[in-house]
């Protein structure tokens, strides 16, 4: 564990660097430039709001624009990581073919790139902090580690699928799809209390209840994302019985696919 | 010390389409029921390669086409890895398999320095100490700062090579990128790897298609044939030895592409049996050494007494280029051909061609100048190349002795012994 940190920490400049072209290619010949990263989670806030207007979704006290672009934020970020992460590599064949350094750093630095998009997107949130009127409060620090988190998540599955995404890329195809659905089972459109209060407290489903309650929160993102509303908005910490299986979980499989990803990495150069 | 240790490296490819996920499933289904799988040719790119380098040493790589030349090169870089065996390299590695990998288009001169450099593993600090000495060197000050999809090829290629050369590393890893560019910038290209590698002591690994450039700055040459080491040694007997075997493939093709194209006429008068090419011991043979003895011998029947008729012997090159012809008609005694077989012979004491593939052709007139008989392609023999022949300048058709006056002191060119036809 400390060796592949350390082995990273000696290409934190290529990392920094391939960030930085990723970002300046992307927006290099638009007028709006970097303001694209922020358009798309406002987007679809908007449209959320305005379906929020027909269908009713009770967001507690806070006002539901600024719950829903909080939990846009981190699930865009992971959303987009992920996509990115998982075309990384194919997308640098032409450097997968010619030169060597470690092959986890195109997955490694798709995720970054949108974290610097992330940052951006922060600034529209504060924003709307100021608007509804809304101080921040202690628990705010946390956001690093719950954005460090969703980081890791994104690779769990980047690191994985990239590597399989060489051979086969019905997975670039078949993400979007996934993703998607994934977004219902997370508390994007809707607040993880809703579900909470069904499954954990009206006990709607009888004696799976709680089971029920663990599988949905073994999407990491339904913690993230409650977690991500509870220190920037509600002023609360972490909710730490939502985060806990999807920790568990990716636990498990990050070692896993990050030992997929370098076992099979030997041989990108001769099937991508 | 050595540096590089290849040993037993084996790299197999797959021939074919790559399975797909269908193929897979299936394969896998198979290999769970124990049943035998569908397996796909596999192809030897490398086989069992084995040999050390130490440091300091310049190394060429030839080969013919697919001779895996460029697959050994990869493994070195460690961008794939070899299917069995196992290659140390202790130190950094630079590769300058292919210049102007991972140049952006949309990026500008000046980031992609810093992009590029940094994914040669050049730190940034290092990077701004070199940068100007890299933008000089590329002649593109001008344009550093336009975005690269806008430079011309040769630009791009210049800025490239610029980038790539400024790496400093224990072992340099060189893949046919010393000819870019214009001729002035080839020459700055070339210098530059020079300076590389005497200057620096770094060890070199250089494939080029370039023998004579190979010969003059490498230390030591592997030959690759077929995915095996088939030579290791000395740039010259390397080089010339690879050049040999060139050439007699050139030679084979010649012969195989002449095949069909012997262009003969006869008026019935003459019927041709045989032309031979003799040695010096008179014995049949298919060659002969620059500067040495042609000796062809043409065997025919007569049907009808021609009387006092010219007989015509010359050679072409394979593209019909007459090259050399020579007539009876200046001997003023020449006999008749009565009827009967008959033996002519042909002989230039010194043919001063160089190595190359070439024919002979014969051809018979009456004393009225009327077409007898003529033919072309009528025996393909070949010119085996000295032992210096690598040497020697390339762009030339004739092979002539040669006498020098360098500063009032001659020289007399070595003509070197013919080199025994090795390998044949």
């Amino acid at each position: 564990m400390i060796r592949i940190a350390k082995n990273l920490y000696a290409y934190r400049e290529l990392v920094a660097e391939l960030t930085r072209k990723d970002i300046t290619v992307r927006y290099k010949q638009a007028y709006l430039g970097i303001a694209w990263a922020v358009l798309r989670p406002l987007a679809l806030m908007l449209i959320f709001t305005l379906v929020k207007s027909f269908v009713g979704i009770d967001s507690g006290t806070i006002p539901y624009p600024i719950l829903t672009f909080a939990a846009l934020m981190p699930w865009v970020f992971f959303q987009d990581a992920t996509t990115e992460g998982i075309e990384s590599v194919v997308k640098n064949s032409s450097l997968v073919r010619k030169i060597y350094f470690p092959r986890e750093i195109f997955p490694l630095t798709a995720v970054t790139t949108k974290l610097v998009e992330f940052g951006i997107s922060s600034f529209i949130l504060a924003a709307l902090m100021v608007w509804y009127q809304m101080a921040p409060t202690v628990h705010i620090l946390w956001v690093p580690l719950i954005i460090l988190y969703t980081l890791l998540v994104s690779l769990t599955i980047a690191l994985m699928g990239a590597a399989v995404n060489v051979s086969y890329r019905d997975v670039g195809a078949a993400l979007p799809i996934l993703l998607s659905l994934l977004m219902y089972a997370s508390p994007v459109i809707y607040p993880l209390q809703l579900v909470k209060d069904k499954l954990v407290i009206q006990q709607a489903a009888g004696e799976w209840s709680d089971l029920l309650y663990t599988i949905y929160t073994l999407n990491p993102l339904a913690g993230i994302i409650d977690s991500f509303q509870n220190v920037v908005l509600r002023g609360l910490p972490p909710d730490f019985t939502s985060m806990l299986p999807g920790m568990v979980l990716t636990a498990i499989l990050l070692p896993l696919s990050y030992r997929f990803f370098k076992w099979e990495e030997a041989y990108f150069a001769d099937v991508i | 010390m050595s540096i590089i240790e290849v040993n037993h490296v084996s790299k197999e490819y797959r021939l074919g389409t790559l399975t797909s996920l269908k193929d897979s499933a299936k394969n896998m289904v198979r290999r769970l029921r124990k049943q035998p799988v569908q397996k796909r040719i596999p192809f030897k790119a490398l086989d069992d390669i084995n040999f050390t380098i130490t440091e300091g040493e310049v190394v060429g790589i030839i080969g013919n086409n697919g001779a895996g030349k460029s697959t050994l090169l990869k493994l070195l870089a460690h961008v794939t890895t070899p299917t069995t065996g196992n290659i140390a390299v202790h130190g950094k590695v630079a590769p300058l398999i292919e210049v102007g990998a991972g140049l952006v288009p949309d990026l500008t001169g000046r980031e992609n320095v810093y992009l590029n450099a940094t994914i040669l593993g050049i730190s940034r600090a290092d990077i701004a100490r070199k940068f100007d000495d890299i933008v000089s060197f590329s002649e593109l000050e001008d344009f550093i700062d336009t975005p690269i999809k806008r430079y011309s090829s040769g630009m791009k290629i210049r800025l490239a090579f610029s980038i790539a050369t400024s790496v400093d590393a224990e072992v340099l890893i060189i893949d046919e990128v010393l000819a870019v560019g214009d001729l002035a910038f080839q020459r700055k290209c070339f210098d530059r790897m020079e300076e590389l590698i005497k200057g620096r002591g770094s060890t070199v690994l250089i494939v080029s298609h370039n023998i004579r450039q190979i010969e003059r700055m490498c230390s030591r040459v592997l030959l690759l044939d077929h995915g095996e080491v088939a030579a290791d040694g000395l740039p010259l007997d390397i080089a010339d030895l690879f050049y040999r075997r060139s050439n007699e493939k050139i030679n084979a093709n010649h012969k195989k592409s002449l095949q069909g194209k012997v262009h003969k006429y006869s008026s019935g008068e003459i019927e041709l049996l045989s032309v031979e090419l003799l040695n010096e011991q008179g014995q049949p043979t298919d060659s002969l050494p620059s500067g040495g003895t042609l000796r062809v011998r043409v065997k025919f029947n007569v049907n009808q007494t021609l009387q006092r008729p010219e007989i015509v012997v010359g050679t072409h090159t394979t593209d019909f280029f007459y090259l050399s012809a020579s007539s009876t008609a200046l001997i003023e005694d020449r006999p008749d051909l009565e009827v009967g077989t008959h033996e002519v012979e042909y002989i230039v004491p010194s043919f001063p061609l160089v190595a190359g593939t070439y024919c002979v052709r014969f051809a018979i007139f009456d004393q009225h100048q009327r077409k007898v008989f003529t033919g072309e392609t009528l025996k393909i023999f070949t010119i085996l190349p000295t032992s210096m022949e690598i040497r020697d300048a390339p762009m030339r058709r004739l092979y002539l002795p040669t006498q020098w006056r360098l500063d009032g002191v001659p020289h007399s060119s070595p003509m070197p012994a013919p080199a025994e036809a090795a390998g044949s």
